[in-house]
């Protein structure tokens, strides 16, 4: 059928199992085979001619999209009010919609149901993202959205579309408008490249000023939270604590404060010896200098690779486990050995957790005893280097007695 | 205090990067054995250093991206510079927005400092920045283990 082979084509991404099953859930599970029968007939007559547009779609969206489906009105309102006697409509809508491909969702009153509202597609233009993208809301599962996210990416270039779903639903809800850029722009933050990054840069400026639900929206669809909530309420509400401003924008600036201070505080603990620094603009300071010596410290070895002559016949495989038992060796010797190796150092001014991790043409380290060896080995064998960084490193010597 | 660098995830990241840059020293080591030009050599190892990293971590992290992005930006540069001289440079050169002119700094000198460090920190925000920062942190921990007992191994044999 045309339509299934138009289907495939579009859904051919990586996550597209969950849509590509919708067209067989759709036929199996919902009660209204009569309509959907009618429905994939319906979706050939997409490529006609737009015959009108419907008042319906007066916000703004592209009349050729929206007119393709002039014909299938009543088709499609019929199917989808009876999806929407229960409350969790956006599932069957998303299956409903995905396995037809020609909805038309027809509920002008209601300003949730109407930032549902799905384009048309007529495959090779612009509008089957908008559908998706509309269902991208945080009414929507995020399993599903993600899904049909992703089939939608490879279909189009995102980010027109997600500026025409923008334009799209401006006569609608707000809310909905501000929740479905936010939680697009959530999922495929991952998925596409720099322009999602710039796009979700603009969205999350944008949103420090806009009003408290929006960011809300944010939350939600982090939280993972799914569409069983009303059709108005499709949000959390972030709780101001007492004596706080209870003001949308200290709201939304309390959220991404407290983002920014849970990276800063992952930050503290990576970086060696920061324990103690309170303040954000001493942190970086000391985070930039760690990025920087760790660079340094890389163009360091490189500089004493190139000198360096190895033997041409050595095994990758052999050097692979005494590079992991190595680096057992190197984090023993960080947390044990300490000053004797800083002299000599180039980078003096770096705690000490780097510096010995950095041995250069240091000597071998002699620490600890063979047996503690032995059992580093039998745990590395076992479970894939997941052992106790408490063993040494034998040196060389050691080493040429235990392999193999 | 444990090395925090011993969960599994960063030494899964370790042994892919191990094996990667033992393949690339291995080719290098053959192709251009040490008596060669230091400077040769070192410049191509710290770009095998940067490229199989970012290899290893894949396309998940923005910074990856950018390493990977800028190397193969620079293959087809030195390509096409073998091929023909001039459109096809200036193409590239055009055709390939390093984000500076994105930047979206909210004013503090460090921060701009630090997008400078991580590769690809010019067009994100400064929540993602720093998410970027830690795992590249990590990674770059993880690089400068492996290399030390790559440099070990090859000096004591």
């Amino acid at each position: 059928m045309g339509s299934e082979e138009m289907g495939d084509r579009v859904f051919q991404h990586r996550n597209s199992s969950n849509i590509l099953n919708c067209p067989s859930s759709v036929m199996a599970t919902t009660s209204i085979s009569d309509n959907v029968a009618g429905m994939s007939i319906c979706s050939e007559s997409m490529f006609k001619p737009p015959n009108g547009i419907d008042p319906f779609y007066s916000s703004g969206w592209d009349p050729v999209i929206s007119g393709d489906q002039s014909g299938n009105f009543g088709n499609s309102s019929m199917v989808l009010q009876n999806e929407f006697t229960n409350p969790n409509y956006p599932v069957l809508l998303e299956n409903q919609t995905m396995g037809s491909s020609s909805h038309l969702v027809h509920f002008p009153s209601d300003s949730g149901l109407v930032g549902m509202v799905p384009k048309i597609p007529s495959f090779g233009s612009g509008s089957f993202s908008d559908i998706v993208s509309s269902f991208g809301h945080s009414n929507f599962p995020q399993n599903n959205g993600a899904g049909v996210q992703n089939a939608v990416k490879n279909v189009e270039d995102p980010q027109d579309h997600r500026q025409d779903s923008e334009n799209g639903v401006l006569g609608a809800s707000p809310n909905g408008k501000r929740k479905r850029k936010n939680v697009e722009v959530e999922k495929q933050k991952d998925q596409t490249g720099d322009t999602v990054e710039l796009q979700k840069e603009y969205d999350e400026k944008k949103n420090v000023g806009s009003n408290s639900r929006g960011r809300q929206a944010v939350k939600e669809a982090k939280d993972n939270s799914s569409g069983a909530e009303a059709s108005k309420e499709n949000y959390i509400h972030v709780r101001a604590k007492r004596g706080q401003a209870t003001n949308s924008h200290s709201l939304a600036e309390r959220v991404r404060r407290e983002r920014i201070s849970e990276r800063m505080r992952l930050l503290q603990e990576l970086v060696p010896g920061c324990n103690k620094i309170t303040g954000k603009a001493v942190m970086l300071d000391e985070i930039i200098n760690y990025v920087q010596s760790l660079q340094q410290q890389v163009e360091f070895l490189s500089m004493k690779l190139a000198t360096v002559n190895p033997e041409l016949n050595v095994d990758i495989e052999r050097l692979l486990s005494k590079d992991i038992l190595h680096s057992r060796g190197s984090n023993a010797t960080a947390l044990g050995i300490g000053p004797g190796l800083n002299s000599s150092h180039p980078f003096q001014g770096l705690p000490q957790g780097t510096l010995n991790a950095f041995p250069g043409t240091a000597p071998p380290f002699h620490s600890l005893p063979q047996n503690l060896w032995n059992n580093e080995l039998q745990n590395i064998l076992q479970n894939g280097f997941d052992s106790s960084p408490s063993v040494g490193s034998l040196g060389p010597n050691g080493l040429s007695k235990m392999e193999l | 205090m444990k090395n925090p660098t011993t969960n599994p995830s960063s030494s899964m990241i370790r042994t892919r990067f191990a094996v990667r840059f033992l393949h690339a020293m291995k080719k290098l080591n053959k192709k251009t054995p040490a008596p060669s030009p230091y400077r040769r050599r070192f410049h191509t190892i710290r770009a095998a250093a940067c490229a199989s990293m970012a290899c290893a971590v894949g396309p998940r992290k923005a910074w990856s991206r950018a390493i990977l992005k800028k190397i193969r930006a620079r293959t087809l540069h030195h390509y096409l510079i073998n091929k023909s001289r001039n459109q096809q440079m200036m193409m590239i050169k055009r055709g390939n927005p390093r984000d500076e002119e994105l930047a979206v700094g909210f004013g503090y000198g460090e921060e701009d400092d630090l997008r400078g460090l991580v590769p690809g920190g010019e067009g994100m925000g400064f929540c993602r920045l720093l998410s970027e920062t830690a795992h590249y942190i990590k990674c770059l921990r993880a690089q400068v283990q492996v290399m030390t007992n790559v440099l070990d191994h090859y000096s004591s044999t």
